[in-house]
């Protein structure tokens, strides 16, 4: 865990670059501080491990205050992964990556067989061990930058800006592989970026900071989303952060309508029927694996000569399906958006169709997600007054 | 007895002053030797310079020859050449100038081909004919390595005048060449001292150049890069 | 060209050769030991670096025959009296290399290397140093091949080496004396170039082949780039 106490940071010249800061980064978690250029954000991060010294208070790293460690051990246990990489052009992959347990003083066959495990674990052909980084993509430089901080197993990682310098394809599967890194090492991680998506992404808890080094608000992702403390934070998060504060809403909550779908061998005038009972006028063809084909109109079907079955008919395109065991509300938001006909289509894991939405009952699910958050939220804090 | 008091206690005769012989005309003889050589060399090499690096091609050839030019023994040279051609012009002044062109090629090349790209597109994207481009934005930025290569050039060119004055050659080289077969360090001491003075005057000559023709906006205390 | 001369005077051209091959080499060694210290100061107090950056200009602007002969009354007609100019001489050269090839290592690595605990020294070892090889190479180079011929000027005053046989050559009115001279030096000079641009190879496998910094390593204007950095 690390704390920090009215940390400041003041330059001879009188700029504040951190001003009496407070902040906890919860142990085993991953902590983003995120905000404009010039925040401070890059400074905090760079006092946890000394690069830069605070002009006052202090930082306490699992309660012992860090000004009373030696620098350069105090480092040797926090790993460092900076944008640029900052790989040792003159080593090896494998000996970049095994530079702190060498520092330490692992025989130099440990460290290697370290590193190559690490290249595994961060997703790196181990043929690449004998390489060296210019021979390297920007994308494969950051992991070994990732293994490199993680190869004498410190207990805190941090990143600053780790993903910014690789394009958005390649930044999207760092994010994802530093989420699930992280389900399994539970590290500290403090990590600094400019993007607010990468740190609602990314983040157990996101410090939005203003400018001149004070934070505006600290928060679960979701909670900064719901409830941000202030204009500032509002705006710092943009103008779409309700539907984006659906991606931590589970689609499992949404009732969804099987009334709807038809196999595609249903007579055609018994679809129609069941089409216009919903009142909505289409129903949802599934093949014999209850996989979607298409929507056919109640007009269509009945348009079929006789004999016919549903799947003979004219079908309009679903639009792309939503899990509902896996997705968020915000896909089952985007999928109805995008569909033609105005209906989502949920799958199970499987493929097979579940059922279908409508724009009504994704308010209803909405509604109920955030009916149930602020019971959660009034339940765990009892004296905050009833809504 | 140091160096300095050999040099001075024969610099103060006053017979070293007059004549043919004499100090004045000796560091008359040195500069005019440095400035023609320098002028016939930056004749050839600055435009070489300028165009190679304006148009790329050669500079492969610019660049091998840097390094191998200063493995040439000076002493050697100019020795073969009075032994093969007789004492003339042509056996010192052609060693003057042809160890001189390589610094001053090099520099003007390195200058001109060291301007922004992004400057050079946007003389030719503003129209101007290559010959304008040079003129007016290439060899401007390039004034300083110019210059530089200039000041190299006369460096390699008043030591090797100065050797010159073994194979006859005059200028303040007489004093050491003539002092050391009589034995007479003072006339060494005294010549090593004058030439000393000479290529330091050579230089802050040269600076001064530099301030008179670099453009304001391109003064920098800079390595070329 | 008499070519029978060679064979016949054989272990004369030898031992010159060898004098010259130390004239050469030892000066341009020496520099480098004094080099690096000295660059790795230059480099980290920026203030120290100016003035001796001017120093250097100021001296390496004095012809070497002036410099052996300023030199005789303390040193006399010796070795020595060649070699302290021209290992002056690579200083002037080495110095800013040294200093160019520690400014050659990019910032994040410097700053990753902090970060992962290395002390100053350890990181001037094992990263900085390794880092700046080329570049420092790159001034050796220029250093010996320019030391290698500066020392047969040296012959004027009376110290032994190749240039005995431009001296012999032009009192006996004997070109092939001279030539055989003449070639040997560039030869010796060429062949240490040679040596350490395969040694720069052989030190820095991490750096890619074919490169620009590979192609200007050819050490371009070194010289040039001592005045320049002195007064502007």
């Amino acid at each position: 865990m690390i704390t920090f106490e009215g940390v400041t940071k003041r330059y001879p010249g009188g700029t504040v670059a951190v001003d009496h800061l407070d902040l906890t980064v919860p142990a085993g978690q991953t902590m983003v501080l995120v905000g404009p250029s010039g925040c401070g954000k890059t400074t905090t991060l760079r006092m946890i491990n000394r690069m830069i010294e605070p002009s006052g208070g202090r930082i306490l790293l699992d309660g012992q205050d860090i000004h009373q460690s030696n620098p350069s051990e105090l480092r040797r246990g926090i790993g460092y992964v900076i944008q640029q990489g900052g790989l040792f052009p003159n080593r090896t992959i494998e000996d970049n990556i095994g530079t702190v347990p060498l520092l330490i003083g692992w025989k130099k066959s440990r460290a290697r067989a370290r590193a190559r495990e690490l290249m595994k674990l961060v997703g790196l052909d181990e043929q690449l061990a004998r390489r060296y980084p210019y021979q390297l993509s920007g994308g494969q430089q950051q992991r070994v930058g990732v293994a490199r901080a993680l190869a004498a197993d410190p207990p805190v990682l941090l990143m600053d800006e780790p993903f910014s310098a690789v394009d958005p394809i390649v930044r999207a599967t760092l994010q994802d592989e530093l989420i699930k890194l992280q389900a399994d090492l539970h590290k500290t991680i403090v990590l600094v970026t400019h993007d607010v998506e990468e740190a609602i992404k990314v983040g157990d808890q996101v410090a939005i900071f203003r400018p001149h080094g004070q934070i505006a608000q600290v928060d679960s992702p979701e909670r900064l989303l719901a409830a941000p403390a202030d204009s500032y934070v509002e705006n710092f998060l943009g103008f779409d952060r309700g539907i984006r504060r659906l991606s931590f809403l589970a689609a499992s909550g949404l009732n969804l309508d099987d009334r709807t779908v038809v196999g595609e061998d249903t007579a055609a005038p018994v679809a129609a029927q069941t089409a216009r009972d919903t009142g909505e006028d289409w129903a949802l063809v599934v093949n014999a694996g209850h996989q979607p084909r298409g929507w056919a109109s109640a007009s269509d079907l009945d348009a079929l000569p006789a004999g016919s079955a549903a799947g003979q008919a004219r079908l309009e395109p679903y639009g792309h399906t939503f899990s509902v065991h896996s997705d968020s509300l915000r896909a089952a938001l985007d999928a109805t958006v995008l569909s033609p006909a105005g209906r989502a289509v949920g799958v199970d894991d499987n493929g097979e169709v579940v059922g279908t939405t409508t724009y009504e009952r994704l308010r209803v699910a909405i509604h109920a997600a955030e009916e149930a958050e602020q019971r959660a939220a009034v339940d765990l804090a009892p004296e905050a007054a009833e809504p | 007895m140091s160096f300095l008091s050999y040099a001075w206690n024969w610099l103060k005769e006053p017979q070293q002053w007059h004549g043919a012989d004499g100090i004045p005309a000796r560091i008359l003889e040195q500069l005019g030797y440095t400035a023609l050589s320098l002028i016939i060399a930056a004749a050839i090499a600055v435009p070489l310079g300028i165009l190679i690096g304006h148009s790329g091609r050669g500079a492969v050839a610019v660049v091998n020859l840097a390094n191998a030019w200063r493995s040439i023994p000076t002493l050697g040279l100019l020795v073969l050449l009075v032994i093969t051609l007789g004492f003339s012009p042509l056996s010192w002044l052609v060693p003057l100038v042809v160890l001189a062109i390589p610094p001053i090629l090099v520099n003007a090349y390195e200058g001109v081909a060291g301007v922004d790209p992004e400057l050079k597109d946007a003389a030719r994207g503003m129209g101007m004919t290559p010959w304008q481009q040079i003129r007016k934005v290439e060899v401007p930025v390039a004034a300083p390595l110019i210059v530089l290569g200039l000041r190299t050039g006369a460096i390699f060119v008043v030591a090797t005048a100065t050797i010159a004055a073994y194979i006859g050659l005059g200028g303040l080289g007489r004093y050491i060449i003539d002092g050391l077969a009589t034995e007479n360090y003072g006339e060494v001491a005294g010549g090593a001292a004058l030439v000393v003075v000479l290529a330091l005057a050579v230089q802050a000559f040269f600076i001064l150049v530099r301030r008179l023709v670099v453009p304001v906006g391109l003064r920098q205390q800079g390595r070329p890069s | 060209m008499m070519w029978s001369w060679i064979p016949s005077n054989a272990a004369l051209i030898r031992q010159l050769t060898l004098e010259s091959a130390y004239l050469g080499i030892v000066p341009a060694l020496l520099g480098l030991v004094i080099s690096v210290p000295l660059g790795i100061a230059c480099a980290r107090w920026k203030w120290f670096y100016p003035p001796v950056l001017s120093a250097a200009s100021i001296l390496y602007a004095l012809p070497s025959l002036a410099l052996f002969i300023v030199l005789i009354p303390y040193t006399g007609i010796t070795d020595t009296t060649v070699i302290i100019p021209l290992t002056l001489f690579s200083l002037c050269v080495l110095v800013p290399n040294v200093v160019d090839g520690m400014r050659s290592v990019p910032e994040p690595v410097r700053q990753a290397a902090t970060a992962m605990g290395f002390g100053a020294l350890r990181r001037l070892v094992q990263v900085e140093l390794p880092i700046a090889v080329p570049i420092v190479i790159a001034g050796l180079r220029v250093a010996v091949v320019s030391s290698i011929s500066l020392a047969s000027v040296g012959q004027l005053i009376g110290v032994s080496s190749l240039g005995y046989l431009f001296t012999d050559g032009f009192q006996r009115d004997f070109p092939t004396e001279i030539v055989v001279g003449g070639v040997l030096v560039i030869a010796l000079a060429l062949v240490c170039d040679l040596l350490l641009v395969l040694a720069t190879r052989l030190l820095t496998p991490w750096r890619p082949r074919r490169s620009r910094r590979a192609a200007r390593d050819l050490a371009i204007g070194q010289p040039a780039a001592v005045l320049s950095g002195g007064a502007g």
